[in-house]
């Protein structure tokens, strides 16, 4: 194994495997290091949350995550109005740029009244594309979500095979899934060294590999992650020392751009735990190999914990989070506010006030794809330890 | 004293029938709990059909905050929830019912507690969002009737109602739950015809914007929507709007238009700015422009098939309302509005309350203006928070639109 030189932050020489290198790479570069993707396979680009992307890869496709850009917004402002949240915007962005050639169509998933529109606009925009809706439903509190997610499940897989001139078996459905467990699995094991080893890896670079999971081939992906982990197994005793660091539970459901992991591993934050949709909505639950495969992805759905878009159980939001909280015996909870994202905006008051009659220390952090000016959110996050952590976690 | 002949009494105008039964309707809601009934707080486009049918008293938070952002208390309501830590970028509706929630300054004298609420997000997903927040505040049971987008596609619109009867059923459990009754269906078939009825009613009067000079404007619309929007299932919405009918359709007979010397006719995209009713009336008329019509005010034409399962014709109905559609179909229906009412025009407006009307705007001008060649207004403000309205700048791109209708006008003669 090819190995690159980095230094720790106690100044030890650490080992970083070339892998967990080329991880990062492709996160935070995506379409140049991917470029050769579509001479291997269709790729079928799809949006926050919760489109099975497993039944787009037994159709023999490349499904591809498109989760924004920090570039400046050129094209897309004359399309939505600037209320709309900074993800969208920016998707709208990538895929009327250069980006649209990566793609050779979409599903596209709707959470909320932008990405309802969102999608209206890209199909209007992208004439020449593939274009599918994949509608996952917006309550998961009564039977009837289920049977309509799995119900999505299968119009999807009929739609794809209409779409590639080749049937969806059952067979490649149980493959995907398994591929995609096994990729679950790494992901999560290298969370849990993670976790007790803060000093082998950044909380960015840790982010970063989960990252490229949305962008790479799955098989690539878990060969690499492979490597990762054998490395982080051999090196995390020498690492496990804690001191210095405090945990912390990372909410919301993106953290862009991702400068906030550099600041939160600047003041010695250790993410242990994290409700975003782009890592542990992501990479907790396996789907369950049974007869049916849109029942067993409907399963999956409804194991995942809640996100703000969902409604359900209104007391949830904030609930899950004193509860993940607890269990990670973090010592404080950050939470990644898009600016103009509605469904954060109408949590966020209550969730606030629940943490403050909980006794636990709660940083917003208000940010927008295209944010460049970090230098605020850094004093605040320094601000925060010295007076919240450093205090034993009083404020 | 027996009757006299030719001295019967005469029945109210819609106006005094509107007053009679926005009172009444009220005074049940705020009594309803010492005469042992439920109020739920529901949102304008829901199937509230079922909680009439089982005796549950709507209340519709939303005609309770337009009536605080007409009286002008947007600002004031929205101030008092920001400094409870929301942001003024949400929906003014909620900005002002929240702010309301935390003073207690109301237009109406406030509207009673929920025991229970509904949200449907065909016309929005905001509004889901809002009730949760009333929910974790009255601890009360919240059921969100999750309309999917009403997708083109046959086969999908098919299990889209298939998944809206299942969730019917559910919320007629939660119903039963919330009350220890057990649900009449006769009783919704009886719902069903009164809200069937008053629904093509509505349209009727809606249409009559058709006939030239138009005997109504979009403001008369807005104001006599109130009825639909939280009486229908009821006899008496049924009443008042054919009475409404009886009177706009005297006027048409008689040639009366809503503005002297009508000119242009106008589209209108979005709610309305409900603090500059008047203000924007006058200003039309005095080129003799008027507002005709909006996709918005059609919202409540339903077309309930009573031959039908009920569940069904609500699910079809409340799925496939215009908030809820695809771009190219929303646009379809404000071109078939165009051709209806012979329109000159649109004032598209750009509104920061409501991403779910508001982001379809500039396609929607787009596609209306290649297939009509008419001129376009877009400008971009608050429905209720005078913060956001920059009175010069508005006034002055109106009237600089109203010329060019003008202008064009002259042009063709």
């Amino acid at each position: 194994m090819e190995k690159g030189l980095t230094t720790d932050y106690n100044e030890k020489p650490l080992m970083k495997p070339q892998a967990l290198k080329q991880l990062t790479q492709i996160a935070n570069d995506p379409y140049s290091c991917l470029a050769d993707l579509r001479k291997k396979k269709r790729v079928i680009g799809s949006t926050l949350a919760d489109v099975p992307e497993e039944v787009i890869h037994a159709a023999g496709l490349h499904p591809f995550l498109i989760l924004g850009t920090n570039e400046p917004i050129r094209r897309s402002a004359a399309l939505l109005p600037d209320n709309a949240c900074s993800l969208a915007r920016s998707n709208l962005e990538l895929v009327l740029g250069d980006q649209a050639t990566f793609f050779d169509g979409f599903v596209l998933s709707q959470v909320c009244d932008t990405t309802q529109h969102l999608s209206d606009i890209w199909r209007r925009k992208l004439p020449d594309h593939y274009f599918e809706n994949f509608l996952a439903p917006r309550q998961v509190a009564r039977p009837s979500a289920r049977a309509w997610y799995a119900g999505e499940c299968r119009r999807l897989r009929t739609a794809l095979a209409r779409y590639t001139g080749q049937e969806i078996t059952d067979e490649a459905l149980w493959q995907s899934f398994r591929l995609y467990n096994e990729n679950r699995s790494l992901l999560r094991r290298l969370y849990a060294i993670k976790q007790e080893a803060p000093g082998l890896m950044t909380n960015r670079e840790f982010f970063d590999m989960v990252k490229a999971c949305f962008f790479m081939a799955k098989e690539e992906h878990n060969q690499l992650l492979r490597e990762v982990v054998d490395w982080a197994e051999q090196d995390k005793a020498r690492f496990a020392d804690r001191q210095g660091y405090f945990k912390v539970v990372m909410a919301g459901i993106v953290v862009e751009p991702p400068a906030i992991y550099d600041m939160i591993d600047q003041v010695k934050g250790n993410i242990v735990a994290d409700n975003l949709c782009v890592a542990s909505r992501s990479i907790y639950h396996d789907v369950e190999i049974g007869p049916d495969p849109a029942e067993a992805l409907a399963d999956r759905h409804l194991r995942k914990p809640l996100f703000s878009p969902i409604n359900a159980d209104s007391e949830r939001i904030a609930a899950d989070l004193v509860e993940l909280y607890r269990q990670a015996k973090a010592e404080a909870v950050f939470y990644c506010h898009i600016k103009y994202c509605e469904s954060q905006a109408y949590d966020l008051p209550d969730i606030k006030t629940r943490m403050r009659e909980q006794g636990i220390p709660f940083l917003e952090l208000e940010t927008e794809y295209q944010t460049t000016r970090s230098a605020q959110m850094r004093t605040r996050l320094e601000a925060f330890r010295e007076s919240v952590i450093s205090k034993g976690g009083r404020r | 004293m027996g009757k006299q002949p030719g001295k019967q009494k005469k029945k109210p105008s819609a106006q005094e029938l509107s007053r009679q039964l926005t009172e009444a309707y009220l005074n049940d809601a705020r009594t309803a709990r010492e005469r042992g009934r439920y109020v739920a707080y529901a949102t304008a486009i829901s199937p509230v059909e079922l909680l009439k049918a089982h005796d549950v008293i709507p209340i519709y938070p939303e005609n309770h905050a337009a009536a605080c952002l007409t009286k002008r208390m947007g600002t004031e309501l929205s101030l008092a929830m920001e400094r409870k830590g929301y942001t003024s970028h949400l929906c003014a509706y909620a900005r002002a019912d929240l702010g309301y929630r935390i003073t207690g300054k109301s237009a109406k004298g406030g509207i009673p507690d929920p025991a229970f609420l509904l949200a449907c997000n065909a016309q929005c997903f905001t509004l889901t969002k809002w009730f949760e927040v009333l929910s974790r505040r009255y601890r009360t049971p919240l059921f969100v009737f999750d309309t999917p987008q009403w997708i083109r596609d046959p086969e999908a619109r098919k299990e889209i109602v298939k998944y809206c009867v299942s969730q019917l059923r559910e919320l007629v459990a939660a119903l039963e739950q919330l009350t220890g009754k057990r649900f009449d269906y006769d009783r919704l078939a009886e719902v069903m015809k009164y809200s069937r009825d008053a629904s093509l009613l509505y349209r009727r009067f809606l249409d009559m914007a058709a006939y030239k000079p138009s005997p109504i404007t979009i403001f008369d619309a807005l104001i006599q929507m109130a009825i639909i929007v939280y009486l229908r299932g009821t006899p008496q919405c049924v009443d008042y709007y054919q009475t409404l009918c009886a009177e706009v359709q005297a006027k048409a007979d008689q040639g009366i238009g809503a503005v002297e010397n009508e000119q242009f006719r106008l589209y209108w995209e979005n709610l309305p700015i409900w603090f500059k009713f008047r203000d924007h009336f006058n200003l039309l008329a005095s080129y003799g422009a008027t507002i005709l019509t909006s996709l918005y005010v059609h919202a409540w034409c339903f077309e309930f098939d009573t031959s039908k399962d009920p569940l069904e014709t609500l699910a079809e109905n409340y799925c496939s309302v215009f908030s809820n559609r695809i771009l190219e179909e929303r646009a379809a229906m404000a071109l078939d509005l165009f051709q209806r009412f012979s329109l000159d025009g649109s004032l598209m407006f750009v509104n920061r309350s409501c991403k779910a009307v508001s982001f379809a705007v500039y396609q929607l001008k787009e596609i209306i203006a290649a297939k009509t060649g008419t001129p376009a207004l877009i400008f971009e403000s608050d429905m209720g928070d005078q913060r956001f309205y920059s009175e010069t700048q508005i006034r002055t791109r109106i009237e600089a639109f109203l010329e060019t209708l003008q202008r064009r006008k002259a042009e063709r003669g």
